[in-house]
C-alpha cells in the first residue's frame, strides 16, 4: 500500500519539466563545485555573500561564451588557489583523500568476512556450549527448571520473541 | 548580587563534582559504601547548583544587566524577552553552561535507572558522569564564564545573532547540544562496567541500550531540526551541506545508530561484548569532537556561533578520552571474554555486524573529509577544500547500501538462515523493487542511481510492511480481530515493532534525499513588481513589495501570487532582512506537498522593488521532515519497559555460577535447550 502510494507520489513529483535552460543548467553544476573564498564551507551556488553573487556572474557569463567546466575552474583556481574547488583534485598526494575510502572499506568488508568466518568455525566454541551446565547440583537444576517453566509460561501468554529464542532450539526456525 | 549567588553557586558545582569523582571511584575500588553513597548524593546536589547559575544568568538577561559581558555580548534592549532562551546558549560561554547543567540532569536520571540494576556498575559510572561534567564545569568557571562582570556596565548590548531569530533556534542548538553530550551516558554506563570487571557480563546491556537509544533520538531530533533550519532560512533550497560542523553532529549518531543495533545482539545472544564497548566508546569521542569542531576548531565552517580559542582544550579532553578507554580496555580485557560463535555466516548476528561496518564506513569516510584539509595543510603546506561532491560521491553509494541492508536484515532469522529461505522472505520486497524500478523507469526516470535507489526504498518499506501484514494475520487466524491482532503484535515485541517504524522513518529520509538531490530544480528570475515567470508547473506573478525599517534591521517582503495547472495556489511571501552590522538573513517562502516543494527567496535587490529571486522545485522533500514524528514514535516503543522480571530472574540465576563467567541470559538459554 504505502509503497504504492510512494510509487505513484515519485513518479508524478519527478514529471516536473526542465523548464531550465541548457546553459543555465550548466552554469549551475559548475557554481555548485566552487567555493566562496569568503566563506568558508559554502559554494557560491549557496552562498548569498556579494562575491558569490559576482563570481556567479563570471560562471555565467564564461559558460555562455563556451568556456568549458575545467577552463573556467582553473580560472578561479587560477585567482583564489585550489582551495576554491570544492572538490578535491585528483591527483598527486591528494588523490589519497578519493582512494582511501574505497580501500578502506574494501579492508574492512575483508575483515569483516575473515572475523565471521573465523567466528563460524571457532573450534572452542563447539565444546563450549556442553561445558557450560556441568557444575550444577541436581538440586540446584531442579530448581532453576522449575523457575525457568515459570518464567516462560508467563512469557508465553504473549507469545514474545524472547521466550521462543530462549526455550526453543531451532536455529533455523524463523524469529516471530 | 544575584549575578554573584549563581557564580557561588556554579564554583560550587565544580568543587561538588570534583569531589564526586574522587569519593565515587575511591568508593568503588576500596568497597567503601558511605563514600559511594556520598558521591551519588553529591551528584544529585548539581542540577540543583546549576540551576540556581541558570537562573542568575537568565535574571541578567531579563533585567538587562550590561554589566555581565555575556549578557552584553548576546542580548540588547531591543532583544524581545523570549529570545532570552535562544540568547542563553548563543555564545561559547552560555553553551558550556547549557550543556554542562543539561548533562546534570540527564546524569542524575541516568543514576535513578541505573543505581538498584547494576549496584556494582553504578559507582563507576556515577565517577565518570562527574568526570565529563567536572571537565565542561572547570571550563566553564575558569575560562569563560558567562556571570563574568565586566568592569563597567554598558548602555546597550551587541544583540543576538539574527540567524538565531528562527523558531527552529529555539529547539535545534539545545537538542544537538543536549544530544552530543548525552552519548556520555551511555558512555560512562558501558565504561563503568568494564570498570567494575563486569563487561563480560550482560546486566548493563538494558539500561546501557535505554540510554544510547534515548541519546540516538535527541540527536536525531536535533539532526533533523538543524536541516530543517537550514532549509528554510539559509535560502540555498538545501538542507545538509557536508559542512564541518554538520558533519561532526553526524558522525557519533552513525556510531551511536552502529551501537544501538549491535547491543541487541548482546542483549539476545550474548555476543559482541567488546565490540559494543569499542563502539560506544568511539560514539563518544566523536561526540567530543563535535564539541571541539563547534568551538573553535581546526576546520572552517559556516556555523561559528560558538567560536573561541579553547578547542585544543576539548581536543586534549578528546585524547584523553581515548586513551583512557583503551586503557580501561587492557586493564579488564580478562573480563570480556564472550562467546563469539556464530552458526551461520547468513543469520540475523552478521547482518548486524555488516550494518555496523557500513555504519562505521560513513562516519569514518565523514571524518576523514573532514579533517583531510588539514591534513593536507600540515603534510604538503597545500590548502585543499573536501566538499559536497567528494561527501555524496563516496558516501552516497554506502548509505545506499545500508538502505538495503535495512530491507534485509530485519527478514534474517538469528542464528541462522538458509539461502532458500531468505530469498523466499525476500520475494515480494525484491519483486516489489523491480516493479517499483520498472514503474518509475516509464514514468521518465532515468538516472540509473535514483532507480536503484528508490527500488532499494520500496524493498525496504515492503519488507516492513510485509512482516507487520504476516504477524497481523498469523494472529488473526487465531481468533483475534485485526485491530487487536496488530496491536497484540506490536506490544510482544516492542523492541523490533519500534525499530521497524524508525526504519520506516529513514526511508523517508532517503526517498526525500534522493528526490531532492537528483530532481531538484533551481533558476534565478531577476523580475520588477508586476512582472510573471514560471518554473516547470509552476507559474508566479510577484505582485508587490513592502519595506519597513525597523530599529535594528531593514526588512523586504515580496509577496507572489502562485499558479499551478490554472489552479490558484495562493499567495507567498518571501523575506529577507538586513540588519546593521551586514548580517542578513532570509526567509523562504515554501510551499510544501507530499510530492515536491515550490520554493521561493530573493537574493539581490535593485531599485523600486526590483529584485533577484531563487526559485526551487524539489519533489519530495516533505518526506524528510515528516520522519521525525516515526523517530520519536518508534523509539519510545522500542525501549518501553516490559519483561524486566524475566529478565531480573535471568541476572538473579547467574550470580550462581560468577565464577564461570556464563551470563543468566545464556544460562538460561541453554539450561532449556538441554532438557528439550
Amino acid at each position: 500500500m504505502l509503497a504504492a502510494i510512494l510509487l505513484v507520489g515519485i513518479a508524478l513529483g519527478c514529471a516536473v519539466g526542465e523548464g531550465v535552460p541548457v546553459l543555465e543548467r550548466r552554469a549551475q553544476d559548475i557554481e555548485k563545485g566552487i567555493m566562496c573564498p569568503v566563506c568558508p564551507g559554502e559554494s557560491i551556488d549557496q552562498s548569498q555573500h556579494p562575491l558569490a553573487v559576482q563570481m556567479r556572474g563570471i560562471v555565467s557569463e564564461k559558460v555562455e561564451e563556451g568556456w568549458t567546466g575545467k577552463q573556467i575552474e582553473a580560472f578561479f583556481v587560477e585567482r583564489y588557489g585550489p582551495s576554491v574547488l570544492l572538490d578535491p583534485p585528483r591527483e598527486g598526494l591528494s588523490l589519497m583523500v578519493w582512494l582511501a575510502p574505497p580501500i578502506g572499506l574494501a579492508l574492512a568488508l575483508g575483515a569483516l568476512f575473515l572475523v565471521l568466518r573465523a567466528m563460524v568455525r571457532s573450534p572452542a566454541s563447539a565444546a563450549e556450549g556442553a561445558q557450560g551446565d556441568v557444575e550444577l547440583s541436581e538440586a540446584e537444576r531442579d530448581e532453576y527448571f522449575r523457575r525457568i517453566d515459570a518464567a516462560i509460561d508467563d512469557d508465553r501468554g504473549e507469545g514474545t520473541e524472547e521466550t521462543t529464542g530462549r526455550s526453543s532450539n531451532s536455529g533455523a526456525g524463523k524469529a516471530i | 548580587m544575584i549575578v554573584d549567588t549563581g557564580n557561588l553557586a556554579l564554583l560550587l558545582a565544580l568543587l561538588v563534582t570534583c569531589y564526586v569523582v574522587v569519593a565515587s571511584f575511591l568508593g568503588a575500588w576500596q568497597r567503601i559504601p558511605a563514600l559511594i553513597l556520598s558521591g551519588r548524593y553529591g551528584l544529585y546536589t548539581v542540577p540543583v547548583l546549576l540551576a540556581i547559575s541558570s537562573a542568575a544568568l537568565v535574571y541578567a538577561f531579563v533585567n538587562n544587566d550590561f554589566s555581565v559581558r555575556y549578557v552584553a555580548e548576546n542580548s540588547s534592549l531591543a532583544m524581545p524577552v523570549k529570545y532570552t532562551w535562544v540568547a542563553f546558549y548563543a555564545g561559547n560561554a552560555g553553551s558550556l553552561l547549557f550543556i554542562a547543567g543539561a548533562f546534570s540532569v540527564l546524569s542524575v536520571l541516568a543514576l535513578f535507572t541505573l543505581v538498584k540494576r547494576l549496584p556494582y556498575t553504578a559507582p563507576f559510572s556515577t565517577g565518570l558522569m562527574a568526570l565529563v561534567l567536572a571537565f565542561f564545569l572547570g571550563v566553564t568557571v575558569f575560562l569563560a564564564n558567562p556571570l563574568e562582570r565586566l568592569p563597567f556596565a554598558l548602555a546597550d548590548g551587541e544583540g543576538i545573532n539574527p540567524l538565531l531569530i528562527h523558531f527552529g533556534m529555539f529547539i535545534h542548538p539545545p537538542m544537538q547540544m543536549l544530544g552530543l553530550i548525552s552519548v556520555a551516558i551511555p558512555f560512562s554506563i558501558a565504561m563503568g562496567a568494564l570498570l567494575a570487571g563486569r563487561g563480560g557480563r550482560d546486566e548493563w546491556v538494558n539500561v546501557g541500550r535505554l540510554w544510547g537509544m534515548v541519546s540516538w533520538l535527541i540527536l536525531t531530533i536535533g539532526l533533523l531540526l538543524g536541516s530543517w533550519w537550514a532549509y528554510t532560512i539559509l535560502g540555498w533550497g538545501g538542507y545538509w551541506a557536508w559542512d564541518p560542523v554538520e558533519n561532526s553532529a553526524l558522525m557519533p549518531w552513525l556510531a551511536l545508530t552502529a551501537f544501538v543495533h549491535s547491543i541487541m545482539v548482546q542483549k539476545r545472544r550474548g555476543m559482541f561484548r567488546m565490540w559494543n564497548l569499542v563502539l560506544v566508546a568511539v560514539a563518544f569521542t566523536l561526540a567530543e569532537m563535535g564539541m571541539f569542531i563547534n568551538r573553535g576548531g581546526p576546520v572552517p565552517s559556516v556555523h561559528s556561533f560558538a567560536q573561541s580559542t579553547m578547542g585544543w582544550l576539548f581536543l586534549f579532553f578528546m585524547g584523553f578520552t581515548l586513551l583512557g578507554s583503551l586503557a580501561a580496555f587492557a586493564w579488564r580485557f580478562d573480563t570480556l571474554k564472550s562467546r563469539e560463535r556464530l552458526d551461520s555466516l547468513l543469520s540475523r548476528e552478521s547482518a548486524f555486524l555488516a550494518q555496523n561496518v557500513l555504519f562505521l564506513t560513513v562516519a569514518f569516510v565523514t571524518l576523514w573529509g573532514t579533517i583531510y584539509p588539514v591534513i593536507s595543510k600540515a603534510s604538503q603546506g597545500l590548502t585543499i577544500t573536501v566538499g559536497e561532491p567528494f561527501f555524496n560521491r563516496v558516501n552516497g553509494p554506502v548509505l545506499l547500501a545500508i538502505v538495503f541492508l535495512m530491507g534485509v536484515g530485519p527478514l534474517l532469522p538469528w542464528r541462522r538462515a538458509n539461502m532458500r529461505n531468505v530469498l523466499r522472505v525476500l520475494r515480494y520486497p525484491l519483486g516489489v523493487a523491480a516493479v517499483t524500478a520498472g514503474v518509475l523507469a516509464i514514468a521518465g526516470i532515468r538516472a540509473p542511481v535514483a532507480l536503484l535507489a528508490l527500488a532499494v526504498c520500496a524493498m525496504a518499506v515492503t519488507g516492513i510492511a510485509h512482516e507487520w501484514v504476516r504477524g497481523t494475520r498469523s494472529r488473526h487466524r487465531k481468533g483475534e480481530s485485526y485491530p487487536t491482532a496488530f496491536g497484540r503484535l506490536v506490544a510482544a515485541n516492542r523492541p523490533r515493532y519500534g525499530g521497524y517504524i524508525v526504519h520506516l522513518g529513514i526511508t523517508m529520509l532517503a526517498v526525500g534525499a534522493i528526490g531532492s538531490s537528483f530532481y531538484a530544480v533551481q533558476r534565478d528570475f531577476a523580475l520588477v513588481p508586476g512582472e510573471e515567470a514560471s518554473l516547470g508547473k509552476y507559474t508566479f506573478r510577484y505582485v508587490d513589495f513592502q519595506e519597513v525599517a525597523y530599529p535594528d534591521r531593514d526588512e523586504f517582503t515580496a509577496s507572489f501570487t502562485v499558479r499551478s495547472g490554472g489552479r490558484e495556489l495562493g499567495v507567498m511571501e518571501p523575506r529577507r532582512s538586513s540588519y546593521r552590522g551586514s548580517i542578513s538573513a532570509t526567509r523562504a517562502a515554501i510551499r510544501s506537498t507530499p510530492l515536491e516543494d515550490f520554493y521561493i527567496v530573493p537574493s539581490e535587490f535593485g531599485e523600486e522593488g526590483q529584485a533577484v529571486f531563487r526559485v526551487y522545485v524539489s519533489p519530495l522533500v516533505w518526506w524528510m521532515w515528516v520522519s521525525g514524528p516515526l523517530f520519536i514514535l518508534g523509539m519510545v516503543l522500542a525501549v518501553s519497559p516490559r519483561r524486566e522480571r524475566a529478565t531480573a530472574l535471568a541476572v538473579g540465576l547467574s550470580r550462581a555460577d560468577r565464577a564461570q563467567g556464563v551470563t543468566g541470559r545464556r544460562r538460561l538459554g541453554l539450561t532449556a535447550t538441554r532438557r528439550a
